[in-house]
């Protein structure tokens, strides 16, 4: 029998993170090392995942520009190595660097059970990166799964709280419906189109026309339902807010952050390559989504006193945006979006996460009163992320709403457009609330300590949102590259 | 050069965010002499600035190609008072802020990047570039009402941020319907304002796009009925901040209204004017009535806003050269005048700590420079001849009579109305008997409060007499604005020539 032909370098950045998860764990019950020496080993697969994926990227741009795109498909077409997959994994690793980063205080206070942190987030980072590289629904539901149950196990890491227990629990368990949700869609769109690949399912239903294809409808309809439960689009959005508030403070910015990266980049890769001869069933559907995730979560941030819950509503807000982009068709728009707010979130969570305190679980909007004397960079940080997520100009979410608008508006949902700026005005006002407490009310509560690692983050965080927002040519040339197959 | 001008302050804010915190004493005096440079370049500005239609100074450089945004910076003669106007307000401003004894750092940096983007948003030749700079000076303001404002502050600023990010918000989506129509005409991107008004739209659309676009100006101007965040915010805010929302901040919305609605919506704009032209005269009216009732000194210069900002959109959408030409030239008296009179409504709180007109009576006893200069700058903002106030209105009022007679001989109820209410307010505050025992204490001005005044006097006699000094470079462009309505409508302007020799110099006629 002949070896299959093993395109090492498709997988290269997974199995970096995966080995390293491995061996994260061996090395601990080995040598029982510091929590230091066991961050590094993940810093170090990170690293090399991304120093890989650069490579991807280039031979992706190459074999693009000269039109071989065979060279961009490994493991029989399970896997692709297009532009678009390797800027969603881009995305995907910055933020578990930082979002690691900037919990790092709540690894170190795991004490021996830091290994477990560690290496689950690493594997949820592999999960999610093959989620968004895979060209197979069945490979596509593996990562997801991968990524998911990894996700469940954190938001559940610290058992001694009782929020948390909570938390993890309503996680998995809507979670896992949407997955089993999601699952049912592939096997009918599988059934309608007799394929699972997802360039497969594109070419077939671009040259035979289907005719009966309500089997399909359906698939496509339950894959945005399932989705859309990852990403916490309305109306599927209820485990959002327990979540954010429940699970350990350190992680929430990361697990927040790679669900809708890795969700939205599938979302986008089935319904814009596979379906997309199909979108004038679901863009409809899409824009209703998008209707009500924008209102519902600009809305319900407004009346919120926990600042967790308030990032996810703001969160729910955010998803309405992006399906706007898909309303838009536009792959760039969603991307730029995604890895926009991604930081903007780890960011902002690292901020909520020094002014709880370690171990601290309450986030009460009360917390931050005055914070712009007690701590003048932690406030400064986070007005600056907010404002970024509202999207005003001279912040990168602004050219990336702005991004989503104009794709929407080019192709013919101009009323959506109308909708969602309405909509981001309300949501000023919430984002303007937690600005208003931290700048114009005193209060003589103790000064915050920042650590190091913290810092960094932030000024990773607010330099990318100024930078990106003043010359948004710096990102947006990338992503003009990072198209799907 | 525009570059310079838009950086310059911003640059200023940095260096002044860099020094630390604890040696306050040199922010507010670093601020105002780093704010003297916008202010000198402006000067050169309208030193070297030729009389003719077209932009000048035009800077176009490439931002993000793809998307046709460019950093498109030009000045004509509608941008250039308001660059001059910004640029002297701002030192002004800063030095009338001594009071300010919390954050004066931070206050500083907020007042300068206040005035960089109002500098860009006055430059601004590319829609998209405008929209950035129209939005983020909401930030700067929002903090400096919201936390060096009176007791409801923060409800002000929240009012103020969410009305005006409403209207701005759907002018963006007009932006992108713009920048659409124009890719699917000419098959191109582009956010430059040349290029989209070249776009051809259908009736409906157009309509729509002036609507949005009007909108939001008319939230900024305010127009009646969208002023009710004004008064709030002008109460709250200290007074640079007042100072520079009344002077600067709502030209934003009648420079908007002049340069952007009718150069890319002639059509629409020419069916608008009846709409607009109510609505102008609606506001003088109320305003000024409103006005008179006001037992807060400051509400009643903040309602004389609404009132006068009428006159311009009045005289805007005249469409006539007379009134494009009082807008523009009003655009920068009521900066003067309106500015002059909160920097002395904040001495006059600053000393006695309240805004109560029942609270003085007699002032002139005490502080006769002071009330001096209170009755100068309400008699060039009644307009009195000789003054500058006198110069806009009277424009206002002939050109905009040529087209919307009925509308001109109210609105010129406006200016009775001002004479009312600012005199009455003059007779209650300063003559009488002196009877209030806390009023007899009071000081008169500083040489510093002097000094901060004198610039804005001296302005006012100087536009009141010599107005050619703005006019023949405001006059080019005005025109210019109304060649392209009429290559691009029915519209005719009547009698073109008839103002033309009114006010300028060597008017042989």
């Amino acid at each position: 029998m002949p070896t299959p032909d093993v395109n090492w370098l498709a997988i290269g950045p997974d199995l970096a993170m995966a080995l390293a998860a491995a061996i994260i764990l061996l090395v601990e019950v080995q040598w029982k090392p510091r929590a230091r020496v066991l961050g590094l080993i993940a810093a170090g697969s990170l690293v090399v995942a991304f120093a890989l994926s650069v490579v991807q990227w280039l031979i992706a741009i190459d074999a693009v520009a000269a039109g071989s795109f065979s060279e961009l498909s490994a493991f029989s077409g399970m896997i692709l190595m297009d532009g678009f997959a390797i800027f969603a994994r881009f995305a995907l690793l910055v933020v578990t660097a930082i979002g690691i980063a900037s919990g790092w205080q709540f690894f170190e206070g795991l004490g021996r059970r830091s290994a477990e942190g560690l290496a689950l987030v690493l594997l949820a980072t592999t999960g999610f990166s093959l989620m968004v590289s895979s060209n197979n629904l069945i490979m596509l539901f593996l990562g997801l799964e991968i990524g998911s149950i990894a996700l469940y196990v954190l938001a559940g890491l610290t058992r001694e709280e009782k929020k948390a227990d909570e938390a993890a629990i309503k996680y998995f368990l809507m979670g896992s419906f949407a997955s089993a949700i999601f699952v049912y869609g592939v096997a009918l769109i599988y059934a309608g189109t007799r394929q699972l690949t997802i360039l497969g399912i594109g070419d077939f239903l671009s040259t035979f026309i289907v005719g009966s294809p309500g089997v399909i409808l359906i698939g496509i309809g339950l894959v945005i339902v399932g989705l859309g439960f990852k990403v916490s689009a309305a109306p599927f959005h209820t485990w959002a807010p327990d979540v954010y508030q429940g699970a350990p403070a350190g992680i929430v910015g990361y697990l927040a952050g790679v669900a809708k990266i890795a969700g939205f980049a599938a979302m986008a890769r089935i319904l814009l390559t596979a379906v997309d001869d199909f979108d004038w069933s679901f863009l409809p559907v899409i824009a209703g989504l998008a209707v009500l995730s924008m209102f519902l979560g600009s809305v319900m941030a407004l009346v919120q006193s926990d600042v967790r819950r308030m990032l996810a509503y703001s969160g729910v807000a955010h998803a309405g945006f992006i399906l706007t982009g898909i309303t838009g068709l536009s792959a760039d728009g969603i991307l730029f979006y995604l890895a926009v707010y991604g930081v903007q979130l780890v960011g902002a969570f690292a901020v909520v996460a020094a002014v709880s305190g370690p171990g601290g679980s309450s986030s009460d909007i009360g917390l931050y009163r005055g914070l712009s004397r007690r701590s003048p960079v932690l406030a400064g940080s986070l007005t600056v992320l907010l404002l970024g997520m509202a999207g005003l100009p001279l912040t990168s979410g602004f050219v990336a709403k702005f991004g989503v608008f104009s794709d929407a508006w080019f192709n013919g949902y101009e009323w959506l457009v109308v909708v969602a700026v309405v909509a981001s005005v309300i949501a000023f006002a919430f984002y303007l609330r937690i600005v208003v407490i931290m700048y114009m009310e005193d209060d003589d509560a103790a000064t915050i300590a920042v650590p190091g690692m913290v810092r960094w983050v932030l000024g990773i965080a607010v330099l990318a949102t100024l930078i990106w927002g003043i010359l948004p040519g710096s990102l947006l040339n990338i992503v003009a590259d990072a198209l799907p197959l | 050069m525009l570059t310079a001008l838009i950086l310059a302050p911003a640059v200023a804010a940095i260096v002044i965010a860099l020094i630390p915190s604890r040696r306050a004493e040199v922010h507010l005096p670093l601020g105002i002499a780093l704010s003297i440079v916008p202010l000198g370049l402006a000067g050169y500005l309208f030193w070297v600035f030729e009389p003719v239609a077209g932009y000048q100074h035009a800077v176009d450089a490439v931002w993000y190609e793809p998307w046709g945004i460019g950093w498109t910076l030009g000045v004509d003669g509608i941008s250039l008072p308001m660059v001059l106007l910004t640029a002297l307000l701002v030192p002004i401003a800063l030095g009338a802020s001594t009071s300010i004894n919390k954050r004066t750092k931070e206050f500083v940096v907020f007042t300068l990047l206040l005035e960089a983007g109002m500098m860009g948003a006055f430059l601004a030749l590319d829609m998209f570039l405008f929209f950035v700079f129209f939005e983020a000076i909401l930030i700067p303001m929002y903090f400096i009402i919201g936390i060096w404002g009176g007791d409801r502050r923060i409800y002000a600023s929240i009012k103020f941020f969410i009305y005006t990010a409403l209207g701005s918000a759907l002018m963006l989506a007009a932006i992108i319907g713009l920048a659409f129509n124009y890719s699917s005409e000419f098959g191109a991107t582009s956010f430059a304002l040349a290029d989209l008004m070249q776009v051809t739209m259908d009736q409906g659309a157009e309509r729509w796009f002036f609507a949005a676009f009007a909108l939001a100006f008319a939230i900024k101007v305010p127009l009646f009925p969208f002023h009710t965040w004004l008064p709030d915010a002008h109460v709250e805010a200290p007074t640079a901040g007042s100072v520079l929302l009344a002077a600067v901040l709502l030209k934003l919305g009648t420079y908007g209204l002049l340069r952007f609605n009718l150069a890319l919506f002639p059509e629409a704009s020419v069916d608008a004017v009846p709409i607009m032209g109510v609505i102008a005269v609606i506001g003088i009216i109320y305003g000024a009535v409103v006005a008179i009732v006001q037992p807060d000194l400051k509400k009643l210069v903040a309602y004389s806003s609404v009132s006068h900002l009428g006159f311009i959109v009045l005289g805007t959408f005249a469409l006539t050269s007379g009134g494009l030409q009082g807008a523009v030239i009003q655009n920068v008296n009521h900066g003067i005048t309106t500015g002059a009179l909160f920097l002395l409504v904040g001495m006059l709180y600053d000393r006695r700590h309240t805004k109560a007109i029942a609270d003085f009576g007699g002032l002139q006893k005490v502080m006769p420079v002071f009330a001096g200069f209170f009755l100068f700058m309400a008699f060039a903002s009644i307009g009195l001849p000789g003054l500058n106030g006198f110069v806009g209105e009277f424009l206002i009022l002939i050109g905009s009579y040529a087209t919307l007679p009925v509308l001109a001989i109210s609105a010129s109820f406006g200016v009775l109305l001002a004479a009312i209410y600012l005199l009455w307010a003059y007779e209650r505050v300063f003559t009488g008997e002196l009877d209030k025992e806390e009023n007899k204490m009071l000081v008169d001005l500083s040489p510093r409060e002097i000094g901060l005044l004198a610039p804005l006097a001296i302005l006012v006699l100087v536009i009141g007499l010599y107005p050619a000094i703005l006019l023949d470079k405001i006059g080019p462009s005005t025109e210019a604005v109304l060649d392209h309505i009429e290559s691009s409508t029915d519209y005719e302007v009547p009698d073109p020539d008839r103002l033309d020799d009114v006010f300028t110099a060597g008017g042989d006629s």
